[in-house]
Formats: structure tokens, sequence, C-alpha cells
């Protein structure tokens, strides 16, 4: 995972604690509540000018931090952003 | 918990203990399981609503019509029923009482949560016996301090060796000082977020259970869903799925399930309604003392059918969307079944509205009317309130953000 990515997701983890963030995080276990996965949807689309495309709004991808990672990637690439 | 073969009967002996019905086609017969269980709904109907009281001829008639064992597969001894015979049956329950219609309604969610979620010890302990009309089952979600939030939970579930350890109030329990078990939302052992929630099966006799405050509501006064405090341990294997996933029994079972039962049942209490009051219009005395050619009066029953096809139209849609989907997680299925539940609540509610305007002061107001207006009115009130129509705006707005596309199912 990118490290503006975990650096963006940190906010938004507010039972994170110490720990690190991983690719099997949970992130609902750690605090993103729909409305929050929403905000961190646009950061993400802020922070790496890509638009994640409606068929990735499903629990599926953001049930952990590498799930939504893959997507953040699948997008930069298929944008031809480089990552 | 172990259970003995008296209390377990194999699937066989459930199949041939099915109660004989008049005109049973088939084994299923749910037209005539149903009938039975609305008319002993509807004979109570007045008294249970007068004196708030749970509906206990109705759940004692659907514990021996084995309707509470809908859902259950046959091969555990149940009717082996589908969602589709859920709506169908909510409908016509709720045409006769919508507080029974509900109480079946939230059992077969229950039931479904158990089905496709129980480990195998579990399903072959309970399932037999919710198929025997021996359990009937409870849901505790609700909780003081998160806001009527499905998603989280307060309590945490404690460990004692291999048990777990339960401590749960709930304001809100619908049946619960009749049921015979319960399937309640806790934080996990050792969560670290409140988000982190695992769904328990609890039987009534591993339980101490504390009732407190009174119940004396509006409309909903048969479902008695009054405050409860439960503690108990139960055995590990009464977690139902993985420990602290529940989001996803709620977003698979629970979410479809009530949203499609609780339509279904606020449908059939306004075409009962409606019902009640065409055949009213159609008796020679109505005929007689009312103008049926009165445009204001044709064009109100017109507005109040047209309010019940949306409705229906829109069940039967979310039904099959259900049925086709492999993720309910995707913004435009959880749209459809919010917008289901909405317009399910707005449109019940004031198509009842409509009938009193329609009937006036004497057949639509006054308690005692066989139009039923006055209780049907009460009791779809709290439609909107159930699982709160604002905080399904809001989750509908979120999920709007996530299509923008817009795209229908």
């Amino acid at each position: 995972m990118d490290a503006r990515f975990t650096e963006l997701l940190t906010p938004f983890l507010k039972f994170l604690g110490d720990r690190e963030i991983e690719a099997d995080s949970s992130l609902r276990d750690l605090g993103l509540d729909s409305m929050q996965a929403i905000e961190l949807l646009f950061a993400i689309e802020d922070t790496f000018d890509v638009t994640l495309p409606d068929d990735d709004m499903n629990d599926a991808t953001f049930a952990t931090a590498g799930s939504l990672w893959q997507a953040v990637e699948a997008a930069l690439t298929a944008q031809g952003v480089a990552a | 918990m172990t259970l003995t073969s008296q209390e377990v009967a194999s699937p066989e002996t459930q199949l041939t203990d099915l109660p004989d019905l008049p005109g049973q086609p088939d084994l299923l017969d749910l037209p005539g399981r149903v009938a039975a269980v609305a008319a002993v709904a509807a004979e109570h109907a007045a008294r249970t609503d007068q004196e708030a009281s749970f509906p206990l001829e109705a759940l004692t008639e659907l514990r021996r019509t084995r309707l509470l064992g809908l859902l259950v597969p046959r091969e555990y001894g149940g009717l082996g029923g589908t969602v589709a015979d859920l709506v169908e049956a909510s409908i016509a329950l709720g045409r006769a009482d919508t507080s029974v219609a509900m109480i079946f309604a939230m059992h077969c969610q229950q039931t479904e949560a158990v089905v496709r979620h129980g480990s195998a010890r579990l399903r072959a302990e309970l399932l037999p016996r919710i198929a025997a009309g021996q359990v009937y089952l409870a849901s505790v979600t609700t909780e003081a301090g998160k806001g009527g939030h499905l998603l989280t939970s307060q309590a945490s579930l404690a460990t004692a060796g291999d048990d777990l350890v339960m401590d749960r109030f709930a304001p809100i329990v619908t049946g619960g000082g009749h049921a015979d078990g319960f399937l309640v939302t806790m934080r996990a052992p050792g969560a670290t977020s409140p988000s982190q929630v695992s769904l328990v099966y609890a039987d009534r006799a591993q339980l101490d259970i504390q009732p407190s405050g009174v119940w004396q509501p509006l409309g909903m006064r048969a479902s008695h869903s009054g405050a409860l405090r439960l503690t108990g341990t139960v055995p590990a294997h009464h977690v139902i799925g993985e420990h602290g996933q529940f989001h996803t029994i709620a977003s698979t079972v629970f979410g479809p399930l009530a949203h499609l039962g609780w339509s279904a049942c606020w449908l059939g209490t306004a075409a009962g309604a409606l019902s009640r009051v065409l055949g009213l219009l159609r008796s020679p005395q109505g005929r007689g003392s009312t103008d049926l050619t009165s445009e204001l009066l044709l064009t109100r029953l017109s507005k109040v059918r047209q309010r019940l096809d949306i409705v229906h139209a829109l069940l039967a849609r979310t039904q099959q969307t259900v049925l086709d989907s492999t993720d309910l997680s995707v913004p435009r299925v959880q749209l459809q079944l919010n917008a289901l539940k909405i317009t399910a609540a707005e449109l019940c509610h004031s198509a009842v509205d409509e009938l009193v305007t329609a009937v006036g002061m004497r057949h639509g107001y006054l308690k005692g009317s066989p139009t039923r207006l006055e209780q049907a009115l009460r009791d779809l009130r709290s439609a909107a309130l159930n699982y709160s129509n604002d905080r399904l705006h809001l989750a509908d707005g979120r999920l709007a953000l996530l299509d923008p596309e817009v795209r229908f199912v």
C-alpha cells in the first residue's frame, strides 16, 4: 500500500490506536462508518486524482485497507495515473 | 445445551405431524395455515389492542399450524417456505392484525439468520424446535445510548471458559415477555471498537429476564415491545456467524427480510382496511346511506387503491431483487430496499388516513367501527418509526452519492 494511502486513511480509523495499518486491517472494526466512507472516498479521489468506478461501491471494497487499496490501484492503472 | 430425543423430534415425525387443515392441497398449504392464524388474530384483535396485551391465542395458532417454522428447511422438519411465502403470509396476517403480522415476520427474519448463519450444531439443536412450534424467537438489537444504530453495540460479551456471558439491557424487545428464545446483538468478546458486533442465540431457560417499565403505546399495542434486561450464559456455539461479523447478517438477512416483511405487514393492514371499507360501502346498508356516485368519494377510493398498488408493485420488485442479487450491499440494491420500507411506511399510513376522511367520523374515526380504521391508523403510525425513515433517508443520501450514474436494479 502506498504511504500516502495509509496516511490518508489514518484519521478515519478512530479505533486504530498505536497499531499499523495492515492490508487485512478491517476498516469497519477500526471505526469507518458509512458517512466516513463517503468522505474517505472523496479524499482518495482528490489525493490520487482518480475516480473509483461505481461497481467498486460495495462492502467488499471497503472491507479492509488492502481491498480498498486494490480498488484504488486498479483505478490508477485504468486511468493511466502513476501510483 | 443438549436436547433429549423427546425434545428434538425427527424431521419425519414433524412432516407426518403437520396439522390437517381443511382443503390442504399440498404439504405447505400456506393459505390454509395463514387463514387459521388470521381468524384467531382477528377474533382477539380488539381485546389485545384495548389491553395492550400480547396476542397469545394467535401465537398458539402460529405454533399449532407450524407457521413458526415457515422458513425452516424441510430437512429440519420445517415447512421449507421461501421469502415469497413470508411476504404472502405477512400480507394476509396484516389484514387481520398488524401486531400479529409483525411478530410473525420478525420471528421469520430471526429464523432465517439461524438457517443461513448458525453453526451446524446450533441449527441441529434449534431448527427442529422452531419447526415444531416450540420456539418463538424475539430480536434484541435495540440498546440505550446508540440512537437505534443497528450495527454497533455498547454491551460486551464476556467469556467464561467456553461459554459466553451476557448482560444486556434493551429498551424495546417485540414480544420479549413471551419469546422462547432471543437473538441478541452484543459487542464481540475482546472487541476494540463498537462496530465489532456478534449475534448470539439465548434460550429463555438460559437467561434471567427482568422486564422494566410499562407498555402503553399509541399503536402496535399487541406487539408488547417492552424493555428487558437479559443476563445469562450460553455455550460458545450459540454465536451466529463469526464473532464481530454481525454486519454481514444485517446486510444479507436482517435488512432485506425486515424491509420485505414489514412492508408486507403494512400493505396487508392497509389492504384489509380498504377491503372492510369497500365491504361496508357495497353492503345494502352502505348503498342506502352513501352516495356511491360521489366524485369526491370515488376519487378518494382511487387514491387509496393507487397507493396500495404502488407499494405492492415495489414489494414484488424488491422481492425479486433480493432473490436475484449476488451482492446485496451495492448501493442500488440497498437504495431499493430502503425505498420499499420508506414508501410502504408512508403510503400505507396515508392510505388509511385518506380512508378515514372518505368515510368520516362514524365509520372512520370511532373505535368499534367494523372498518377498524382507527386501529389501523394507529398501528401504521409506527411504520415510519420502526427503524426510522429519517435514519434511512440519511443512509440513502449517502448511498445516492455512491451511485452517481443513477443505475436501477
